[in-house]
């Protein structure tokens, strides 16, 4: 799966390794720490009844608390709208890419226009909770558009129908990720050799095909890291249910990140939380894996 | 592990000169309280360390959005606060855990100080888990315009639910509005405030002939348009019921007293003809709308402090303190009985309107105030729902009462088991 | 005038799609800008008014008042600014070694590193808590930042960067006897400055903005960053809605204005040639 470009043609000596890991150190022992530590901690402890006050003293139970997860009409809700939140990921990658051809340009204005984009991703999600609260309010700023456009009656309950409030929570997501990926793609595009670009140009090939043809197999790379991370993004997304919707109304935007944090912080119950975050790291792999084999470059 | 000697290593490196004088410290942790309530806890600050010159108080004031995190990561790595200030439902999370500890003797002879309602709201399987604080009641205020127009006497307190209904039926075929909305949404708290029993020992039993006889008169009412249908059988209806409210769709409004103040700034006409009332009682003389907030004492805190700690504790929530701080925030109530009494409450200004009015009543009727929250279940999203969908069937006549709750309860029960 | 209006006909579609997306991004902050500005009229109105009636600066200075916004800023500047610096040095030199060195044990590291990437770390706080309690860590803003360091998502950007400077370049100045320091130094990091432009200000972005975590480990307000100092102006029973709006606008601006100010170093030049 991982390519390693820049090998020295040399064999490798016990100085070259000594000198790589020094380089690595830092990085690692803070990862070691505060990421692998916790995580494997939790695998481990996903397979018991936890004692959050002593863990040691947590008791071995074998695959209970999967089996208990199975059997919660909550956590299968979970898994199904985890599922559905996937369907932002093609949809901001399109947008995201679109503005950043569109504002990677030679024209005036396009820094403010950058800017502008980048506006939702520097909103806390406190504050976005706030705002698009006020915006998806019985009396907000969206029914009042709607009613004035004259394309609905009655006021819709954007977070309070349990049939719309997930679509609702993951529009949320999906305006606050765009100027996100679009900084990405803008990154991607700025690295890619003009000369190509200006060799088929010459060639006669109008600039839909040059970008269909030429701009996005040499994004390869950009676009395998984009979705990647907004794959991972989507199928951790808790933040917006935490501020919007706390996984109401009546437990309709559940996501599995979410059920996970209010296990353990809500309901207090680790043992169930731990095992629903061992769920969403084994669906990440799947979905990480799936992502590399989509976007595996060729002839490397 | 390897921490210890990392631990060592660091640990003589950020050590923070000599430990503090030889004072109890006692940290106590109150959610959202600033900006507002700044000289009030700093006034107690004072005034207890000045009585008590061994005590060294710290007051540490959290955002709401982040206290159990922070409260559960605390407890968890052996660092509570000697007291935290939670509400009714993550006290009683907490104390299924064993994160926090009973109080009972901590409070001694002073439980008599407590109104009985607010210490049964934290009392579980006979313990008591937290000290009372501030809480709310609910009031009602009725439109007098509506209520004259069909022949009602306004000022005349209605006696129970019943009597309510009754009221709100002739309301529907009098002045030709719907008389009341109650939240159906939350069925269950209704029936908690009837004094019918929602669990017993973990079991669902809301299906009894008397609970089967409440819902079928809230579906004689709704049959005969005395109930508000907005939202009616929403998760929480009070938007659209103060909405009618102060358009005149609606006669009678159970609520909170400061949220009457919504009635004065929203609808100026429907305020001048309101009149408050208490809301009547439950069958056992619950009072509806209480939110009791609370002190508790996590687990891990030193056995040796524990004293000094009961001893503040007391004095956070004694009368004068309660008192003091319901005038500070205007629209609270106290969970002490002395406090209650307070002139503060009940004297009133000769042009006092219905806000005015509407802290009075509340504050007569806080001795049976109680949180009317299902406690005890891990997962009640789908449960409530089920008994949402039940209730709206039973109470709009798609289906028998009886038959409605008891397929709620044996979903419930179901559910329970696992 | 006949090549004025040829441009605008081309640009037209073009400004007229970037002005209604613009729009889209940025009328929940410019809504608040509004509100925390003015005085007057309906906050709930319709239409929106996106320039206020009467404008004041009173609630930014009521806001002021109310919390110490000076000092939550300064906490915030302080984490954010160390966050950003050592997650820079950090993750370049594990994604120089990944990307550049050669070592046994190299796929493995990678792969551990991509791992992190995946799993969730939510319930991260309790143990991570607890660690620092042992390392006696809590209540200091070393003790919020160490944490905050373990960006597998930095190194592997960095990765990735380092891996699209061409070969020859390294083989080049090896052969003129650079050490791998000076290889590191004055080489790799220099090319992969968009890279490292674009992990600057997501991690900005990230702890400036991060406010369960500062909370759970720092015990006094005073300490607090401005993520978690603004809750308070929702206190319970004094929210003022213009006042809650003046502060989070203020929390807002200061990272926009860095990223507009940084975008030279991620855009290969092209801003010089536009002004």
């Amino acid at each position: 799966m991982p390519t390693f470009k820049h090998y020295p043609s040399r064999h490798h000596s016990w100085r070259d390794d000594a000198r790589a890991w020094l380089f690595l150190a830092p990085a690692l022992v803070v990862l070691l720490l505060f990421a692998f530590w916790p995580v494997g901690l939790g695998a481990l402890l996903a397979f018991t009844e936890v004692n959050i006050f002593d863990l040691t003293a947590s008791r071995w139970v074998g695959l209970a608390n999967f089996q208990a997860l199975w059997d919660d009409p909550t956590f299968i809700t979970s898994v199904v709208n985890t599922l559905l939140y996937l369907l932002v990921v093609p949809l901001i990658q399109l947008a995201a890419l679109a503005l950043a051809v569109l504002v990677n340009a030679q024209l005036p204005a396009m820094k403010l226009f950058r800017t502008a984009f980048f506006v939702p991703v520097v909103t806390s999600v406190s504050v976005v909770g706030i705002m698009w609260g006020w915006m998806y309010n019985e009396d907000g700023m969206l029914n009042q558009l709607l009613a004035w456009l004259r394309l609905i009656d009655a006021p819709i309950g954007w977070l309070s129908d349990e049939r719309i409030a997930l679509f609702a929570v993951m529009f949320v997501t999906f305006w606050r990720g765009l100027g996100y990926y679009m900084v990405l793609y803008i990154a991607g595009l700025q690295a890619l050799p003009q000369e190509v670009e200006e060799a088929a140009m010459l060639d006669g090939a109008n600039r839909w095909q040059r970008f269909w043809r030429i701009t996005v197999p040499m994004l390869r790379p950009t676009l395998l890291l984009c979705t990647l991370l907004s794959t991972l993004a989507a199928m951790k997304a808790f933040e917006e249910v935490v501020v919007m919707t706390g996984g109401g109304p009546i437990g309709s935007t559940y996501t599995l990140a979410f059920y996970a944090y209010d296990q353990g912080f809500r309901a207090f119950d680790f043992s169930r939380a731990l095992a629903a975050s061992a769920v969403v790291s084994l669906i990440g792999f799947v979905l990480a894996w799936i992502n590399f084999r989509f976007f595996r470059t060729e002839g490397r | 592990m390897k921490h210890s000697t990392i631990a060592l290593l660091i640990g003589a490196l950020f050590a923070s000169g000599a430990a503090q004088a030889e004072k109890t410290r006692i940290e106590f942790w109150t959610m959202s309280m600033k900006p507002r309530f700044e000289a009030y806890f700093q006034n107690i600050e004072k005034t207890y360390e000045a009585q008590n010159p061994n005590v060294d108080i710290v007051w540490t004031d959290l955002p709401w959005d982040v206290i159990r995190a922070k409260f559960t990561a605390a407890v968890a790595a052996g660092q509570p606060p000697a007291l935290a200030n939670l509400n009714v439902q993550w006290a009683y999370d907490y104390a299924q855990t064993g994160a926090i500890v009973p109080i009972d003797a901590l409070l001694g002879a002073d439980r008599g100080v407590y109104m009985p309602g607010a210490l049964a709201d934290v009392t579980w399987g006979g313990k008591t888990y937290a000290f009372p604080w501030y809480n709310s009641a609910d009031v009602m205020a009725v439109n007098g315009a509506l209520f004259k127009k069909a022949g009602l006497d306004p000022k005349q307190p209605i006696a129970n639910l019943s009597a309510q209904l009754k009221v709100a039926k002739t309301i529907r075929q009098k002045a030709g509005v719907a008389g009341l909305a109650p939240r159906l949404g939350r069925v269950e708290s209704i029936f908690l405030g009837e004094g019918l029993p929602v669990l017993e020992n973990g079991k669902a039993v809301f299906n009894s002939p008397r609970h089967v006889a409440l819902l079928r008169e809230f579906a004689n009412a709704y049959k005969a348009g005395a109930l508000l249908k907005d939202n009616l059988f929403a998760e929480d209806n009070f938007q659209v019921s103060i909405a009618a409210y102060n358009g005149g769709r609606l006669a009678m409004l159970e609520t909170t007293p400061p949220a009457i103040g919504r009635v004065r700034d929203d609808a100026k006409d429907i305020y001048a003809q309101t009149v408050m009332l208490p809301v009547p009682p439950g069958a056992t003389g619950v009072v509806k709308g209480g939110w009791l907030m609370d002190f508790v004492v996590p687990r891990g805190v030193d056995a040796k402090l524990l004293p000094e700690v009961g001893k503040f504790a007391r004095f956070l929530t004694n009368d004068a303190n309660q008192l003091a701080f319901s005038k500070d925030t205007g629209g609270t109530y106290p969970s002490t009985r002395k406090a209650a009494l307070d002139p503060y409450f009940q004297q009133l200004p000769a042009d006092a309107g219905p806000l005015e009015q509407a802290r009075a009543i509340g504050a007569k009727n806080l001795t049976n105030v109680r949180t009317l929250a299902i406690l005890g279940i891990d997962d009640p999203a789908p449960l409530t729902k089920r008994l949402r969908e039940e209730t709206e069937a039973a109470v709009t006549g798609r289906k028998d009462a009886k038959a409605a709750l008891d397929a709620a309860v044996a979903f419930w029960n179901a559910q329970l088991k696992k | 005038m006949h090549l004025v209006r040829k441009l605008l006909l081309s640009w037209a579609p073009r400004y007229s799609l970037l002005l209604l997306v613009a729009l889209f991004t940025t009328f929940p902050f410019l809504w608040t800008l509004s509100t925390a500005l003015g005085d007057a009229g309906n906050i709930y109105a319709f239409p929106p008014q996106l320039w206020p009636e009467a404008p004041t600066l009173k609630h930014i200075d009521e806001a002021r008042q109310t919390i110490p916004l000076d000092r939550f800023f300064w906490n915030s500047v302080l984490i954010s600014g160390a966050t950003v610096a050592g997650t820079l040095v950090l993750a370049s030199l594990a994604g120089y070694a990944l990307s550049v060195l050669r070592f046994r044990g190299q796929r493995l590291v990678f792969l551990a590193v991509l791992a992190t990437l995946i799993l969730p770390s939510e319930l991260n706080i309790i143990v991570n808590f607890i660690t620092l309690t042992m390392l006696k860590l809590t209540n200091t803003h070393t003790g919020v930042v160490l944490p905050l360091l373990a960006n597998a998502f930095g190194i592997f950007l960095l990765k990735q960067a380092f891996d699209e400077i061409p070969a020859e370049i390294f083989d080049a100045a090896r052969i003129d006897g650079a050490s791998e320091w000076q290889l590191f130094w004055r080489v790799a990091l220099p090319l992969a400055g968009p890279a490292l432009a674009a992990l600057a200000i997501f991690t900005l972005v990230a702890t400036w903005n991060a406010y369960i975590w500062p909370a759970v480990v720092l015990q006094s307000p005073d300490q607090y960053p401005l993520a978690v100092g603004v809750l308070y102006l929702s206190g319970t029973f004094a929210a003022k809605t213009r006042v809650i709006a003046a502060g989070t606008g203020l929390t807002i601006l200061p990272v926009l204005i860095l990223f507009l100010l940084a975008q030279r170093y991620f855009m290969r030049g092209l801003d010089g040639a536009v002004k």
